[in-house]
């Protein structure tokens, strides 16, 4: 009960100021903004293509690179346009048909198509899509140049003929599918980093960096004074862990739901996704709490916070997706409580999965959160019978 | 010296004392500088895929697929493969043990001599999307070929009837074998766009800029309340000098630690960043322009603390917008035009223009831009500090 006042008493001195429910409310609203146009919603990826029309075979692979799917193409006109679209990040890639594509062919060369891309991952599976459509091209041009060796005849007559004989055939399928309930997401994974982990990067860091507020509370003697009153010590800590975390869930909440409401991003369950966020924070603010309790001064506590909160967030997962960790990183990074948490929301979007199939992750992130508000009741214990 | 100058020097000797600038400035960005280059750098090894292959038809076609196909990636350290059945095949890529999972039919090879298709499947975990991408090339390019020796032999064929099994041979391996007639060449190395992981050095960085910059203008408030202020503003000095003093403290935090941080990812986690003169200006320009901003957010609050906590929202939201995390631009307009608003992405921009090669002249619409977000948040700063400093 006494719990509950103080974390009140802190919520009404934060809210009472217009400009700090500016802050709390204007940046998350950009946060799910910048969230959902990213992760919401249905966008292919870009390819600029630069075709020669002038000669048959050159236009069968600009058509044919034109016409690809799950990429949108921008026809540009020459080489330097594409390469200034690739640069602005217009396009993820492009890729530009050179004009002496059939020359070099019938004169028994290779061609080689110079592809242009951004560094990112979405740049490359769309480079695996063109290279893709380009193997096409170079099939059909092997059986050609074959039916040249053994039959005689142009290139472009052989091309014609095998064309013809492969109409009658039906080609191999490759077909992809997935095991268990969820459907493999037909778009390319536009971002392998999901929404989620840029939540929890979110939290944490903004947890960490405002530990401070412990320290500020401690100054001003305030903690003192309310130790001095006939409250527990935990019921204290407890007020003034339940007042830090009920803010982060809160914006964790509202982002969420925005971002979900406004632009479809998939959190997966709701109920399990609140939950796990609710922990994830809890766990947040223990570390924040813990944060500020040890730390002496305020910017000390920044430094640190910052440390450990890109730190931790960057090994957990929040910076380069879980998929490519060796077995090594795994094992570290599941030390953090990030790793666990993306887990958690990766069974929950990719698997269509429910609390229940998220009940480990829960709870080790309660083992986490109980170890922290442990650790920092302690620590602040500590310094308050020691000041 | 310069009023500014010595409460600048006083500040930063109590940040030395304090162990904050210490901290701030060198150990942070170094070890995150180590964090990452174990995360992205040398050291770190991309795991190899695991695969399964299930062979129903066990013919010699597919078991070339299995041995030659399967085994090169083998060989190249690219996948591990096992021969398992179906059942087994499943339930692991269900569990995640495995990441996709070749399944040859029965009647594969039988498929093959008349036009009728045969199906390669692939099944793949939803955790491992790149894996199962790279699987679905492999099939692919190898039913390719498969395709183009039919179609030639059936072409040959119809043209000269009554083929030997050693003409067919023969035909089937000119057309699969020889180098490709066409190829794509990723020459993306020429053009003005960030390597991986130059592009996450560097959001990092500007990420981690708006942090260590905060503490001019909220050291003011700090003073405020300890009373100092008072004595400072009673002394001859204009209030300008004062403020201009504690921005210096920011500005030196800001670009030790971010140099610091730009040799430790060189170093540690082999980003380029390009011509170091170009890459001193980007600095010294982002650093003005955080500086300004951290100014213009310190100035609206009350207490430190205050500061502090607004500090942390903007920093990760201007972070995530400005495309430190994720390249932002493939979200369409509104957001790449909205993330030109912040420091970040003009910094990243700048780098960009100095990827391609080149020196100064390249970063020169960066560092402008950046220059006058400076000015311009410094000023808004700069009225609303009469507030701040008021007794």
């Amino acid at each position: 009960m006494t719990a509950l006042v103080i974390a009140a008493t802190n919520l009404r001195r934060t809210l009472r100021d217009r400009t700090n429910a500016f802050f709390f409310v204007l940046f998350p609203l950009l946060m799910i903004m910048v969230l959902g146009l990213a992760f919401g919603g249905e966008n292919d990826p870009r390819l600029a293509v630069v075709g020669s029309s002038g000669s048959p075979l050159a236009r069968d692979l600009t058509s044919a690179l034109a016409h690809v799917d799950g990429v949108e193409v921008l026809r540009l006109g020459d080489r330097d346009d594409a390469i200034d679209a690739v640069e602005e990040g217009r396009v993820e890639a492009a890729v530009v048909v050179p004009d002496e594509y059939d020359a070099r062919l019938a004169g028994g060369a290779g061609v080689a198509v110079p592809y242009y891309s951004r560094s990112d991952r979405t740049a490359q599976q769309v480079g695996m899509i063109v290279r893709a459509v380009v193997d096409e091209q170079a099939a059909r041009l092997r059986v050609a140049r074959t039916l040249q060796l053994e039959l005689g005849g142009d290139l472009g007559a052989n091309v014609a003929r095998g064309d013809v004989v492969a109409a009658r055939f039906t080609e191999m399928q490759v077909t992809t599918t997935t095991v268990g309930t969820a459907a493999f997401p037909a778009d390319l994974g536009r971002f392998d980093l999901t929404a989620s982990s840029q939540l929890l990067l979110f939290i944490f860091i903004t947890s960490m960096t405002t530990a401070a507020a412990l320290i500020e509370t401690r100054r001003l003697g305030v903690a003192k004074r309310m130790f001095a009153t006939p409250t527990r010590l935990s019921t204290i800590v407890a007020g003034e862990a339940l007042g830090r975390v009920a803010t982060a869930v809160v914006q964790g909440l509202v982002i969420m739901a925005g971002a979900a409401l406004i632009f479809g991003v998939s959190w997966g369950s709701p109920l399990g996704a609140a939950l796990l966020m609710l922990l994830f924070a809890t766990v947040a603010g223990g570390a924040g709490m813990l944060l500020g309790a040890v730390a002496r001064t305020a910017q000390q506590s920044i430094a640190v916070g910052l440390l450990i909160g890109l730190g931790l967030s960057a090994l957990g997962g929040s910076m380069m997706p879980l998929e490519f960790y060796s077995s090594t990183m795994l094992t570290v990074a599941h030390a953090t409580p990030h790793a666990w948490a993306a887990d958690g929301f990766a069974t929950l979007v990719r698997h269509d999965g429910t609390v229940l199939d998220i009940l480990p992750e829960l709870g080790v992130l309660t083992g986490y959160a109980a170890v922290l508000f442990v650790l920092g009741a302690w620590s602040l214990r500590r310094r308050i019978l020691r000041s | 010296m310069h009023p500014s100058l010595r409460i600048a020097a006083k500040d930063l000797r109590q940040r030395v004392r304090d162990r904050s600038a210490f901290m701030l400035a060198i150990v942070v960005p170094f070890s995150l500088a180590a964090i990452f280059s174990v995360l992205f750098g040398p050291a770190a090894t991309p795991r190899a895929f695991e695969y399964a292959v299930v062979d129903h038809d066990r013919s010699t076609v597919t078991q070339t697929f299995v041995t030659e196909v399967l085994g090169a990636l083998e060989r190249q350290g690219v996948a591990t493969i096992t021969v398992t059945d179906e059942a087994r095949a499943r339930a692991d890529v269900r569990d995640g043990t495995l990441d996709a999972a070749f399944i040859l039919p029965e009647g594969f090879a039988a498929g093959l001599e008349g036009e009728q298709a045969a199906q390669l499947q692939v099944v793949g975990s939803v955790d491992s999307a790149t894996a199962t991408d790279v699987a679905r090339s492999v099939a692919r390019s190898y039913v390719e070929s498969i395709d183009a020796a039919r179609v030639a032999v059936a072409a040959v064929g119809a043209a000269r009837p009554g083929l030997t099994q050693d003409d067919i041979n023969r035909v089937a391996e000119e057309t699969v074998h020889g180098a490709a007639p066409v190829t794509l060449d990723d020459v993306s190395a020429t053009t003005r766009v960030l390597d991986a992981k130059t592009y996450f050095a560097a959001g990092m960085a500007v990420f981690f800029l708006l942090f260590t910059v905060q503490f001019g203008v909220s050291s003011l408030i700090d003073e405020r309340s300890e009373g100092t202020l008072a004595r400072l503003l009673a002394l001859p000095v204009h209030r300008w000098a004062i403020l201009l003093g504690k921005l210096l403290t920011s500005v030196v935090l800001g670009i030790v630690s971010l140099l610091v941080l730009v040799v430790g990812t060189t170093l540690m986690l082999g980003a380029s960043w390009g011509d170091p003169l170009a890459v001193a200006l980007l600095v010294v320009a982002g650093v003005l322009a955080g500086t300004g901003i951290t100014s213009i957010v310190a100035s609206l609050a009350k207490t430190s603390e205050q500061a502090g906590s607004w500090q942390a929202v903007v920093a990760v939201t201007l972070g995530l917008l400005g495309g430190s995390f994720f390249p932002v631009q493939q979200s369409g307009g509104l957001i790449a035009n909205l993330s030109l608003a912040t420091p970040h992405a003009w910094f990243m921009r700048g780098l960009s223009d100095l990827a391609g090669g080149g020196g100064v002249e390249q970063v020169l619409p960066a560092v402008g831009a950046l220059l006058a977000m400076a000015a311009v948040t410094g000023s808004v700063a700069l009225l609303r500090i009469g507030r701040v400093v008021a007794p």
